[in-house]
């Protein structure tokens, strides 16, 4: 296993950049999710470490070699792609068996190999079906057993469980999650579900057209997301924002809608909402720190109920705040209606501030 | 549609037959089924008649008004074109072994070259790209005859009038274009994961072509294969040109000589026309589905 | 906590990009591409290109009859000058329209029908089918030899059921009649490339969508209207290419007129290519001979450019 490292990595197609000065370090043994939603460079990311496209600018290293100009082949690497890639016709045992022959293994090596790779995933009883022949989970432990047979030194995966159902997702997500723990494997897996990325990796990656925005653990991007950008795309349902603007009266410091009610900000808020670039600033909450009441209480704001969608355990609650949405979640055992007219509070300590100009995160200065 | 039925329906019993609205669709059918008919009996009487003929003796054949059904059903031209014993029969099978093997050689060469060139066609943006592409579709556009002159001046240079290297060299040209074509589609539809794959899983640019691509494109180089061959075995104009002293004929050119010869065999002609049309006839029927799509592809988008 | 922030609107490191490749540097980087296509682009120069530019040389020549090309005489456009203002090249011009015109009417009218009425599920439609492509498969020149005896003067089967049908006193000389001889070997042509554009029409309207045809039903459009309204503008762009292709080969077409009439008789069946291999391989005056080739050429070329484009169409996001 080895350590993946991209410095001002960049891929231009024409005027276009694909992926725009991207610096990342995957260290050994790291699961990495690169996650954006479509378009934002993911993938082109993905596939300059493979090799698979040529580099417009940067350096990429994988352990301690500069790969620039190395082919695929000589990377030493392995790809599970989205739609699995597998050789339509070849068995599955030829399959796996494939990458070995390519390597000049003696065929009672590729032989152990693949058995025993077959025998990981429990592919065996599957060795002799062509590919068509298998379910898509089938297909997708196939394609795993094809990028496990031979130990690379990083493992690249393109959105792996994109075509499976919800169910064998889940738990697939849950098998990789044991296969990685159990390989120490170095893994970067491309997936545009940030659901996948927060339960799976060590670290996030998150893209946006070109750039990457942020790149920490899945805890630290959900509770410090850097923009409004992040923000809104970690985290499901996302996180509600409401542009706003600052106004202080005196040394207290409040938060005033377009319709005219006010928040008060605590003294750490306020600190931050004073570094705001504008007046304007966006508020943004989560659902589980938002709480909603039926009557006017001190520091609560007023809105009105636009749809209640009980999910069972939860039930989530949409609320209107003059123009802007606010997601609250409910026991279920409350009773609420559309169009009745509530009253939300925020929780000081767990909301956050973004400048309403550069929408970066604000902090305390 | 307007009458009504009196008696309320059985609750059991038969099914009540739906009542079948009476459009004008049976018109349609109808002319349909009549253009069918006509166009069977066009296609298939001339084939028939062909057969019928082949089947007399010379004199049977030569009478007026014409015998409709042989009185008596001789196998005898058939006999005389096959057998390697007597002459005639010595000169329609070197024929047809000329034919036969000039026609696979070229349909090979062809599909070899054709093959990569479609393959970087499809994948590869090199510069030109799209110019040399429509030069060589161009090649459809061109008369045989119109390119006689010069290559036959060709050939008398390098040598090769009267051998069957010019045929196959000329030959293996026919294809080219609608093979690249109809190959190049087929590479734009295999999905470019497959070989990413077997780049990532060691294999070298071409070792992933080989290995995966082609052999995933066989449907492609067989229906290029047969239009390659069906063209080579009808070929006429050049093998007429090129080819000068009697043993090296093909078929077409040859069933004119055997025509000139023996002038009013006409049973004969058209014993070797049968026998000559059997190998296309038989592979078209075998491999329809695939010549069918060498025809269409292209033309026809969804 | 370690961020590596890079946003749109913050402050982007100085670019470090390679510099953009010149066409020359794209050519070397891509030569490995060229070797794939090497071998086919060798043979096409060899048998295609070296062709067109030779017959373009030897047409402003008087060639030699021995062919002995060292010594031809450059005679400026003297061949083309001759070619066009003679008679017979405007009486074989006319032949030749006579005969790609209706021959492709007749063979996209009855392709087109067949299509049509193949286009349903029927028992014993692939045999069918099967069977009205035959004539197509087989070679021209048996085709010729089979549709010759049948208008055989003496013995022809078509001479003698008009007779039995009471339509002729006696059986008609066909091939032999400077009036009938091009309608009959047009027949011939109808005969051997009809199921051509059967086999095209038929691949063009499994394109059309069943879902269209059914909802226009639902519409309340009847079969003609259905047809006119939906089958016939999906096949449009087929129906160009078909045409185009009928016309190319038909306008390229030697061996029918060739075995069946020799372009006889009194030139009644002579067309461009039949006078061309007359010209060079019948009097061996190559230089003339080109000449009348590049003026085929040129006519070709034009059709060729609606050929590709009429191919291209939809192909060019794809391919550009």
């Amino acid at each position: 296993m080895a350590e993946v490292v991209l410095n001002q990595v960049v891929k231009t197609y024409g005027n276009v950049y694909a992926v725009n000065h991207v610096s990342l370090t995957v260290a050994d043994g790291e699961f990495v999710a690169l996650v954006g939603p479509s378009g934002c460079g993911k993938t082109t990311t993905l596939n300059l470490i493979a090799g698979l496209i040529e580099m417009s600018g940067g350096d990429i290293h994988i352990g301690d070699r500069l790969v620039n100009d190395l082919d695929p082949k000589d990377r030493d690497i392995a790809m599970v792609f989205q739609n699995y890639a597998l050789y339509p016709n070849k068995t599955v045992f030829k399959n796996l068996a494939f990458p070995l022959q390519m390597r000049k293994l003696s065929k009672s090596d590729i032989e152990a190999k693949v058995l025993s790779a077959a025998k990981v995933l429990d592919i065996t009883h599957l060795l002799e079906r062509k590919p068509r022949e298998l379910s898509g989970g089938q297909q997708q432990r196939v394609a795993l057993g094809r990028a496990l047979v031979r130990d690379p030194r990083v493992f690249l995966m393109d959105e792996p469980l994109s075509n499976l159902d919800a169910k064998l997702r889940v738990q697939m997500r849950t098998e990789l999650k044991r296969f990685h723990q159990d390989l120490q494997a170095t893994v970067v897996y491309v997936t545009h579900d940030q659901l996948e990325a927060v339960t799976m990796a060590d670290k996030m990656a998150v893209m946006n057209g070109g750039f990457l925005q942020q790149y920490d653990s899945p805890k630290n991007v959900f509770d410090n997301p850097v923009n409004m950008f992040v923000a809104s795309f970690v985290g499901s349902p996302a996180m509600s924002l409401v542009p706003l603007e600052v106004v202080t009266h005196g040394t207290d410091v409040a938060l005033r809608s377009p319709e005219g009610w006010q928040l008060p900000l605590s003294a750490a808020n306020a600190r931050k909402a004073l570094t705001s670039t504008t007046a304007k600033v966006v508020l943004g909450a989560r659902h589980s720190t938002v709480k909603l009441h039926t009557t006017q209480t001190p520091g609560t704001v007023p809105g009105v109920i636009y749809t209640v969608e009980p999910t069972g355990d939860i039930t989530f609650v949409q609320v209107f705040l003059g123009a802007s949405v606010v997601i609250v979640s409910l026991d279920p055992s409350v009773i609420v209606e559309p169009d009745q007219k509530v009253w939300i509070e925020f929780d000081q300590d767990k909301i956050h501030l973004f400048d309403g100009a550069t929408e970066m995160a604000l902090a305390a200065a | 549609m307007s009458t009504q039925t009196a008696t309320p329906p059985p609750r059991f019993g038969p099914a009540i037959p739906r009542k079948r609205s009476k459009k004008r669709i049976g018109g349609w059918r109808w002319a349909g089924r009549g253009i069918l008919a006509f166009l069977l009996l066009f296609t298939a009487l001339p084939m028939a008649w062909m057969i019928i003929t082949s089947l007399k003796s010379q004199l049977a054949a030569l009478q007026y008004p014409p015998q409709w059904w042989p009185e008596e059903v001789t196998f005898q031209n058939y006999i005389q074109l096959l057998s390697p014993n007597n002459e005639v029969g010595q000169e329609f099978l070197q024929y047809f072994w000329n034919s036969f093997y000039v026609s696979i050689l070229s349909t090979i060469l062809g599909v070899a070259v054709a093959v990569p060139a479609a393959y970087a066609f499809s994948r590869f943006r090199f510069p030109g790209r799209q110019f040399l592409f429509f030069s060589v579709l161009l090649r459809n556009m061109f008369p045989a005859v119109v390119f006689l002159m010069p290559l036959f001046l060709l050939m008398k240079w390098l040598g090769l009038v009267n051998t069957h290297g010019s045929l196959i060299l000329t030959y293996l040209t026919f294809g080219l274009p609608l093979s690249i074509w109809l190959l190049k589609g087929f590479y734009d539809n295999i999905p470019v994961q497959l070989e990413q794959a077997a780049r990532i899983d060691g294999a070298t640019r071409f070792q992933a072509f080989f290995y995966i691509v082609m052999p995933l494109s066989s449907p492609g180089i067989i229906a290029t294969g047969i239009y390659a061959f069906i063209m080579a075995w009808n070929e006429y104009v050049y093998a007429l040109t090129f080819m000068n002293s009697k043993d090296k004929l093909t078929l077409p050119v040859g069933l004119q000589r055997f025509f000139a010869e023996y002038a009013t065999n006409w049973p004969g002609l058209m014993a070797a026309s049968f026998i000559m049309s059997v190998p296309v006839v038989v592979l078209f029927l075998v491999l329809q589905k695939y010549f069918v799509r060498a025809l269409t592809e292209g033309a026809v988008k969804s | 906590m370690t961020i590596d922030v890079a946003h749109q609107g913050g402050a982007m490191p100085a670019p470090r990009l390679r510099r953009k490749p010149n066409v020359f540097q794209r050519i070397v980087r891509h030569w490995n591409d060229y070797t794939y296509i090497a071998p086919a682009l060798l043979v096409m120069l060899l048998v295609i290109a070296f062709p067109i530019y030779y017959t373009i040389e030897l047409s402003f020549f008087k060639t030699p009859a021995n062919l002995s090309m060292d010594k031809k005489i450059f005679v400026g456009l003297d061949n083309y000058w001759a070619i066009l203002t003679s008679r017979s090249f405007w009486d074989v011009t006319y032949n030749t329209l006579i005969w790609t015109v209706f021959s492709t009417f007749f063979a996209f009218v009855l392709g087109l029908g067949a299509a049509l009425a193949l286009n349903r599920e029927f028992l014993g439609r692939g045999i069918l089918r099967a069977l009205l492509l035959i004539p197509y498969v087989i070679s021209a020149v048996a085709a010729s030899y089979v549709w010759k005896w049948l208008y055989h003067s003496d013995f022809g089967v078509i001479g003698a059921l008009s007779v039995q049908f009471g339509f002729t006193d006696r059986p008609i000389n066909f091939l032999d009649n400077i009036y009938t001889a091009l309608p009959a070997i047009i027949v011939v042509n109808i005969w051997k490339e009809f199921s051509f554009a059967m086999i095209m029409l038929l691949a063009g309207l499994q394109t059309v969508p069943d879902q269209l045809l059914r909802a226009a039903q639902v519409d309340g459009a009847n079969a003609w209207q259905r047809f006119w309204h939906i089958t016939m503008p999906h096949l449009k762009g087929v129906s160009m290419v078909t045409i185009l292709l009928l016309v190319v080969t038909n306008l390229n077409s030697f061996i029918i007129p060739w075995i069946m009439t020799g372009g006889g008789p009194a030139g009644a069946t002579d067309i461009w290519i039949t006078q061309i291999y007359q010209m060079a391989f019948g009097r061996i005056r190559f230089g003339m001979a080109s000449a009348y080739s590049v003026i085929l050429f040129i006519v070709m070329m034009l059709l060729g450019y609606f050929y590709v484009k009429a191919l291209t169409r939809g192909d060019e996001a794809k391919v550009g």
